[in-house]
């Protein structure tokens, strides 16, 4: 029974928020569902639209609250212009868009109007990294978070699967300032947290203990971390497995106790190694605590195109490539 | 004309010849800046917060306030006049211009008391008071959203997409208020890229548009009081100006739309300006 199947058998009459979430499998279709729990709760929330409602499987939302959905259209400048003004009238916004477009297009919105205005904006890119692959570098967004990160006030998370994406969405309710949400696209996430995990934005999650090398990895390389830990215990290499959903504010402490305790650290990320999760973690290291790093990313070039498991492996955004560089730190 | 309306006319005029002496005031004590675009806007400023706006200075965040936006950020002098005179800020506050750790500095910086939204790149007002009116709507509340765009930053895409979406969205209770002074930076607008037939391009856009002379104080008040223009689309009024208005010899010049303020040019523009109001 796949996991979408007994998840449909646990409550098979109920649609309600948990049992959707648990079917919904794509990190995108969850934080539609979380932008409709976030709109029940606060009837300040409002979703913006690019042209996204499907993307973000809002079309129930618009059908039940049509009043509180804005389709900008295809125009992300006037999108972010529109959440921040409406953001200063005591909403809620919540932009939905495609991660490529509503970080570089509405860059200048984002950085004036978002974050040195410093508005309660939350801002979903879906189809981040190289999920369209397929697509081409127009459509790839593997510098988004090295974008976001240099935004002050800006909070920066990059969800491991649907259910932390749930959980990282409605926990934008507590935020003061803006926030980014980097998701994924229109194929399966494998699950690997739990809807009733303890998540808290900033607090970097330990999936896995170890003591010879620690894999610091958010979003889509959390999965493959963790087969590439358990794989190399049969080596005996211990691997601590951190599962860093926000890389803006880092959990400090969390990579420092690594650095201190395994004294080697690889940092895994679909995104570019300048200025993501590696930049963020080796500006830290470097300064408190140097250790041995290796970074898993992509590297200063545009990525070709094909199928996205195909040109992850490309550029080693993949198991193997986070336990070959496990294997060299320990050596 | 009734004499209560002349006296209401001849105090805005008033309040802008007040407006005008402290655009110069900042800018002299800052060295300099942009003295034409904010001094263009200097009656339709006048007009707005001594006459259209629903404001409370000594509460500026009162929810249900009108909203003004401006656009065209780099006219900061002018709507810091405008702000010290209607009681949001200090006096004094117009002495700290560009000055070090002030939130008076060449651009509107939401942290000034009164400022709806800091600004300075051009082309973003109309969105960000596309989303206050939208805030509005949503709310249930009858504040009204007024940007005020300058010429040369129609050249920005963005508007055009604000343009559009606002008319599409229905917002009545938004307005743009064109500064149309004919002069950017490095020429005229006409040379630089121009944006004739301007009325014809915001009304094909949806928009019910006016044009007005923006130093006729009746009109500009008229056309304010005639807001809305249309039940179910947003407002637009084209206001013709004079870059560097009030003072002769930074009228109509694009020299002047940045430019130094000796104490030299200082004391001719008092002197064209009149005495303290």
């Amino acid at each position: 029974m796949s996991s979408v199947e007994q998840a449909a058998a646990e409550q098979p009459q109920s649609k309600s928020p948990a049992w959707e979430v648990k079917a919904a499998k794509q990190s995108r279709l969850a934080f539609g569902l979380a932008v409709g729990e976030l709109a029940r709760r606060d009837e300040k929330v409002a979703a913006i639209s690019a042209d996204t409602i499907d993307l973000f499987g809002l079309r129930p939302f618009l059908e039940a609250s049509p009043e509180r959905l804005i389709e900008a259209g295809i125009a992300e400048q006037n999108a972010m212009g529109i959440a921040a003004g409406m953001a200063t009238t005591g909403m809620r916004p919540i932009i939905c868009g495609y991660a490529p477009f509503i970080t570089t297009r509405s860059l200048e919105q984002l950085r004036n109007d978002v974050a040195y205005a410093n508005q309660r904006v939350v801002i979903g890119g879906a189809c981040s990294g190289i999920v369209l692959a397929m697509s081409g570098g127009t459509h790839h967004a593997v510098e988004d978070i090295a974008i976001m990160r240099n935004m002050p006030n800006m909070t920066v998370i990059a969800p491991c699967d649907a259910r932390q994406t749930w959980q990282a969405a409605l926990a934008t309710e507590q935020l003061d300032g803006p926030c980014y949400l980097r998701l994924g696209g229109k194929f399966d996430e494998p699950d690997v947290t739990e809807l009733d995990a303890d998540f808290r934005i900033g607090k970097a999650d330990q999936l896995r203990d170890g003591n010879d090398v620690t894999v610091i990895a958010c979003g889509a390389l959390v999965a493959p971390a963790l087969a590439a830990a358990e794989a190399l215990a049969h080596d005996g290499i211990g691997v601590r497995v951190i599962n860093m959903h926000t890389i803006k504010p880092l959990d400090r402490d969390a990579v420092l106790k690594a650095a201190a305790e395994t004294g080697a650290i690889v940092t895994a990320e679909e995104h570019r190694v300048t200025g993501g999760l590696g930049g963020a973690v080796a500006e830290l290291l470097a300064v408190e605590l140097p250790t041995r790093m290796r970074m898993i990313g992509m590297p200063d070039e545009f990525a070709i195109i094909g199928p996205t498991a195909r040109v992850r492996e490309h550029y080693g955004m993949d198991q193997n490539a986070i336990s070959d560089a496990c294997h060299e730190l320990t050596k | 004309m009734n004499s209560n309306y002349q006296a209401k006319i001849d105090g805005l005029k008033e309040d802008a010849r007040h407006i005008r002496r402290n655009i110069w005031r900042a800018l002299h004590g800052a060295g300099g800046g942009h003295m034409g675009g904010s001094s263009s806007a200097a009656d339709i400023l006048a007009a707005l917060y001594f006459h259209h706006l629903n404001l409370r200075p000594k509460e500026p965040d009162w929810q249900d306030r009108d909203r003004f936006v401006l656009s065209k950020g780099h006219a900061n002098a002018a709507l810091g006049a405008t702000l010290a005179r209607a009681g949001f800020i200090d006096d004094s506050v117009l002495d700290q211009f560009y000055v070090y750790q002030s939130n008076f500095g060449m651009h509107p910086d939401i942290k000034m008391a009164g400022v709806e939204m800091s600004t300075g790149g051009l082309g973003h007002g109309l969105s960000v008071g596309l989303g206050m009116a939208l805030g509005a709507r949503m709310q249930g509340k009858d504040f009204r959203t007024c940007v005020m765009v300058g010429d040369g930053e129609l050249q920005e895409g963005s508007n055009w997409e604000g343009a559009m979406a606002a008319a599409h969205l229905g917002l009545s209770n938004l307005t743009v208020i064109l500064d149309y002074n004919k002069i950017q930076q490095s020429g005229t607008v006409t040379q630089m890229m121009g944006l004739e037939p301007a009325a014809d391009k915001w009304a094909a856009f949806g928009w019910a548009v006016r044009e007005i002379d923006g130093h006729d104080m009746s009109a500009v008040v008229e056309a304010l009081d005639a807001l809305p223009y249309a039940e179910a689309a947003p407002s637009l009024i084209i206001a013709h100006t004079i870059k560097g208005k009030g003072v002769s010899f930074a009228e109509d010049s694009f020299l002047w739309h940045n430019n130094m303020v000796t104490d030299e040019v200082y004391a001719k523009a008092l002197a064209e300006l009149g005495e303290p109001g």
